[in-house]
């Protein structure tokens, strides 16, 4: 490991600093959430699932380097980048199929369930 | 020089994502989220997470961008731009929701308190990730789980992706079967059509 003498400081202002981090990590999930919740093509919606994913990434591995947590953090990360792209593809398959049923991705028509 | 790779790859990530949400054009949204997620990919960086950089590069801004641009293109495009009424409704849920991320984050904060503090140079951490993962006291059995999830995700998203028509036709043929086995013998080995 690296020994405290050959310490460097990271982020002497703002930019660099943890709650930096946190704010870029927070306004990608804002926008995430305003994805899903305002387009109604289901690709869009999806797109705002990748973007929440990263965001909560950003924060395992900012707090796993801020905070002295070693490797942890990075490989939570790491399996949700797994978890994400295998979401990414089944999701994409459904998404294709809706289109074969309904003629449409829009999200909004597809309530046979309703009755 | 890790502030200034912040403020660039921040600025990437959040730029890229507001593109991404309120471009009216799919395609144009979906190449704003290579952006957003080649930016995050460069916070990694920033955060000495080299591995974890390169992974999202491989695995996001190519392999799932390019899944989701022939998702863009084998479906349609008309369901372009956000209804302003949509947005100001949802401004009700996201204003909020902010606010509760802005009082976590600085709660949080006040907690961590490592702003500009000494943290040792990021070194590589791929040997650490490879230890690891093949480490039983580590990440192996989420690693070998993660492997069976990734062959049944391709097996399923092979079997969902095929085509409704193939199934159809088989599921009628059978069907024709029954019918035509009900009905006798004359018309077993007949086609449907000359049988009526």
């Amino acid at each position: 490991m690296v020994s405290p003498q050959d310490a460097v400081v990271v982020g002497s202002g703002f930019a660099g600093s943890l709650s930096s981090y946190l704010v870029v990590s927070g306004g990608l999930f804002l926008l995430g959430v305003t994805c899903v919740l305002v387009r109604r093509n289901a690709l869009y919606v999806l797109m705002g699932v990748e973007l929440i994913l990263n965001s909560a990434n950003l924060n395992f591995v900012a707090f796993a380097r801020f905070g002295g947590y070693g490797m942890d953090g990075q490989m939570v990360a790491l399996f949700v980048v797994i978890l994400a792209a295998a979401e990414a593809a089944v999701a994409l398959a459904i998404i294709m199929r809706v289109f074969n049923e309904f003629g449409s991705v829009d999200v909004t028509r597809t309530d046979s369930l309703r009755d | 020089m890790y502030d200034f790779m912040f403020v660039i790859f921040a600025t990437f990530a959040l730029v890229g994502g507001l593109l991404m949400v309120f471009h009216p054009s799919i395609v144009h949204s979906a190449f704003a989220l290579v952006a957003s997620l080649f930016g995050v990919a460069g916070l990694y960086w920033t955060l000495g997470a080299d591995f974890l950089g390169v992974t999202q590069v491989v695995l996001y801004v190519s392999g799932v961008t390019v899944l989701l641009l022939f998702a863009v293109m084998l479906s349609d495009k008309t369901l372009g731009a956000v209804s302003i009424l949509r947005c100001a409704a949802m401004g009700l849920v996201i204003g909020p929701l902010a606010m509760a991320l802005m009082v976590t984050y600085r709660a949080i904060d006040g907690m961590v308190g490592t702003e500009g503090a000494a943290l040792p140079d990021p070194a590589p951490t791929t040997p650490a990730i490879g230890d690891l993962l093949l480490q039983p006291e580590g990440y192996l059995v989420p690693f070998e789980v993660a492997s069976v999830l990734l062959l049944i995700v391709l097996v399923g998203a092979v079997t969902l992706a095929r085509p409704m028509a193939d199934r159809q036709v088989s599921r009628k043929t059978i069907a024709d079967r029954a019918d035509a086995e009900a009905r006798g013998d004359e018309g077993a080995s007949a086609p449907q059509g000359e049988g009526a």
